[in-house]
């Protein structure tokens, strides 16, 4: 799968070239991405819970070519975008202990598709969309999708959703294409809706 | 040595204690091998599916100590998903069985119901010790039964752990006529407890050297138990939160003045910084100072409070005491072997903590020997000063914010620096490398790192052969996890025979497939290998040349798992 690298680094241009690994047994990239990937520039913090078979594309090479990311992205290792997450390697009950502490929390109101009754979720109790994704589904007792998964057209059925959030200016979008810091700031509020709905 | 009578050699073995030891002498010969079985009490297992409890309990009749470890490491981190299994009951209902005469029970990374505590606190009559650390799935009324049947109780430790607590009144169940306790940990406890009771159970234990209490005790009760326990050695202060100008305050300070024998301190889960005054009494004796939940606290104060602990050995601490505080540790606290400094606020603003800081306390610091390091940066330079400093580090753990950040003055990989670390410290029995890194510093570690024994790497390398380098060359390596590396399916099966010598591999989002785990998993029937599909459906059989996403492997005796969920595939 093609991944497009953030805003700040479009210079490089995601060649679908297959894993740099020398693994000469390693298959490869199971590329069945062609649609344009123009909807969502996938930041590092979009997430695929959906797919083992998507396959990323080394770009450590090319950020070495000295291009750094800037600092005010966090923890936002190049090579795998998407497993940038539970990284700094705190235990979770640290963390938790850090969020009571810093006593800012963001409630935002969570409902999903078909039931009338919504939740309330801490948006500072989680460091990333990763983690958000994980606390709703557990929450909510479905599988919920990222916005780029190719796993789409193949899952039929009811219990597969995506997140949607409602932004400052009241429309409803896709949760995971911008930085997880900038999604806190425009977050009003967010909905499980079906996957086959979007 | 086969004239010595058996009785002889048995109170020869008696002086052996630690694990290592004992192992080694069972491999003597027949009849040591029979004397050391006999005679062993503590026995160690640090991965619970590498062999069955009955195995176990029929070598060592003798046994009354069990350690036991469950998930992989990682799994602190959030990687391992929930259900995976390491479950004790199957190992308590099989000692129950045995007739063992168990004493102690220590684990780690464990799920524990409170059906294991129920049966736990019945079946074994001379009960003595309990300790839970990164546990989960108990509850207070677990402990409730612990509490109410363990006669002889001395020592109830819970770390870390997720705890359900309900209402009721666990410390309570303690009877009357328990005056054994040594030990009482409840800090990671969340809930409500009834402090009258405590008070009572303290008073009522003369042997009680180490109390660690939750933020529910406030500031008034913290002194009037401690008023009842002078003979205290470690601490663990649940709230201070309180008025400096209160009466109680003074009280409190008053009584801090008797804890002559105080030399460990922690918690401070809630505090106002104001309050810190009140510990400055014991500061001049504290060997052991873990301010690591305690959030909120201002680097300044960190580092008034700091200026008073020379004898400090043992230090845990937020960045937020800055470069410059850890200055101040380097000045002050000459004795320090283990320090571990965490990051205080993942939304980074300023950068609390940087190489400046390590670089500092390895100058005034020479009998650091162990190192945990969240920081924001790190460079070279700095890593080769600090090898150069302290060539006695056995725990170097460096976790730079930015996973892959390269050396910030010179743009390069940390390479050089890790290879001055592992060149330096030939005692180097844990590493865990951040920053960006090549195949070059595994080459570093597989040629001098000759006594590592966990190798921990996170979104590092560029090739198999950074993995090759490691996998020949570290020939004590035990455990060794991956995340997110370009390693892959030739550097895991070019050495198959490695993973018997060691306890086991994790690697996750790294390059190896399916079917390259199926070749080894056939090759080698001694390992279990598990490879995690949580978001396949369960009964979708992945495709060969599908990379995996979590893969576990580990040497065992007992052959295939039979508790693993649907989402774990053993090959």
């Amino acid at each position: 799968m093609e991944e497009m690298v953030m805003a700040t680094l479009d210079l490089i241009t995601a060649s679908p070239h297959s894993s740099s690994s020398s693994s000469s047994s390693s298959s490869p990239t199971t590329d069945n991405n062609n649609h344009p990937s123009s909807s969502s520039s996938s930041s590092s913090s979009s997430l695929c819970l959906s797919s083992i078979s998507t396959r990323r594309t080394d770009l450590s090479t090319d950020l070495r070519l000295g291009l750094s990311l800037s600092p005010s992205h966090y923890s936002t290792p190049s090579r795998e975008q998407r497993s940038s997450f539970d990284w700094p390697p705190v235990k979770s009950t640290l963390r938790c202990t850090l969020v009571e502490k810093s006593q800012i929390s963001q409630f935002v109101k969570v409902y999903m598709e078909g039931i009338p009754i919504g939740r309330k979720l801490n948006l500072l109790a989680h460091h990333n969309y990763h983690a958000l994704v994980k606390a709703l589904a557990n929450m909510f007792r479905t599988t919920i999708l990222c916005p780029d998964s190719h796993q789409l057209p193949l899952i039929s059925g009811n219990n597969v959703h995506v997140l949607t959030y409602e932004d400052q200016e009241g429309d409803w979008m896709m949760v995971g294409d911008v930085p997880w810091e900038m999604f806190l700031t425009s977050v009003k509020k967010l909905k499980i809706t079906r996957a086959d709905r979007c | 040595m086969n004239y010595f009578p058996d009785e002889v050699i048995e109170h020869i073995f008696e002086y052996v204690g630690s694990h290592r030891d004992r192992n080694a002498l069972s491999l003597v010969c027949r009849s040591w091998y029979r004397i050391e079985r006999c005679t062993r009490e503590k026995v160690f297992i640090g991965n619970c599916y590498s062999i069955t409890p009955e195995r176990l309990i029929q070598r060592f009749p003798s046994l009354k100590s069990l350690t036991l470890k469950g998930k992989p490491h990682f799994a602190d981190f959030s990687l391992v998903p929930h259900g995976w299994g390491g479950f004790v009951y199957p190992w308590i209902e099989a000692l129950a069985k045995g007739k063992v005469a168990l004493e102690e029970l220590r684990l780690k990374r464990m799920v524990v119901s409170d059906e294991s505590l129920e049966l736990l606190s019945r079946a074994f009559p001379n009960f003595k010790s309990l300790v839970l650390v990164s546990c989960e799935e108990f509850t207070t009324d677990g402990l409730a039964a612990i509490a109410a049947n363990c006669k002889w109780l001395r020592e109830l430790d819970l770390q870390e752990n997720e705890v359900d607590d309900h209402k009721g009144q666990w410390l309570s169940c303690f009877p009357d006529s328990c005056t054994s306790l040594v030990s009482l940990n409840f800090a990671c406890l969340k809930g409500e407890i009834n402090t009258g009771v405590l008070e009572r159970l303290v008073a009522r234990s003369p042997n009680l050297k180490s109390l660690r209490l939750n933020r529910s005790v406030p500031l008034d009760a913290l002194q009037r138990i401690l008023a009842r326990a002078p003979q205290l050695v470690d601490l663990g202060v649940g709230s201070l939160v309180h008025d400096p100008a209160m009466e109680t305050f003074a009280k409190l300070m008053t009584t801090m003045n008797k804890c002559k024998s105080i030399t460990s301190l922690s918690g401070f889960l809630e505090v106002t910084p104001r309050c810190l005054t009140a510990m400055y009494p014991i500061l001049p004796k504290l060997t052991s100072l873990n301010l690591s939940y305690a959030a909120g606290i201002p680097g300044s104060d960190l580092i008034k409070l700091i200026r008073h602990c020379k004898k400090l050995q043992r230090l845990w601490i937020m960045d937020s005491i800055g470069d410059k505080g850890l200055g101040v540790v380097a000045n002050t606290c000459k004795e320090l072997q283990e320090l571990r400094v965490f990051p205080s606020d993942n939304i980074g603003q300023h950068a609390a903590v940087t190489e400046k800081g390590l670089v500092a306390i390895s100058m005034g610091c020479p009998k650091l020997h162990s190192l945990l390091y969240f920081c924001h940066q790190m460079t070279n330079a700095a890593l080769i000063t600090v090898a150069k400093n302290c060539p006695n580090f056995i725990r170097f753990r460096l976790a730079i914010l930015d996973a892959t950040k390269p050396d910030p003055d010179t743009n390069q990989p940390l390479d050089e620096g890790f290879g001055a670390i592992v060149q330096s410290c030939r005692r180097l029995r844990r590493l865990s490398l951040s920053g960006q890194l090549t195949d070059k510093v595994f080459l570093y570690i597989g040629m001098y790192a000759e006594q590592l024994e966990m190798l921990s790497i996170a979104f590092a390398g560029e090739s198999d052969k950074g993995m090759l380098y490691v996998l020949n060359g570290c020939k004590k390596l035990r455990k060794l996890e991956i995340r997110d590396c370009p390693f892959g399916n030739t550097a895991l099966l070019t050495d198959v025979g490695k993973y018997e010598t060691m306890r086991s591999l994790w690697m996750s989002s790294c390059e190896v497939t399916v079917g390259a785990c199926k070749v080894l998993a056939m090759k080698m029937p001694r390992l279990n290998v598990e490879i995690f599909n949580e978001n396949e459906p369960a009964d979708c059989e992945p495709d060969d040349v599908q990379k995996v996403e979590k893969m576990y492997l580990y040497r065992t005796l007992a052959g295939k798992r039979k508790d693993a969920p649907e989402y774990v595939w053993t090959l």
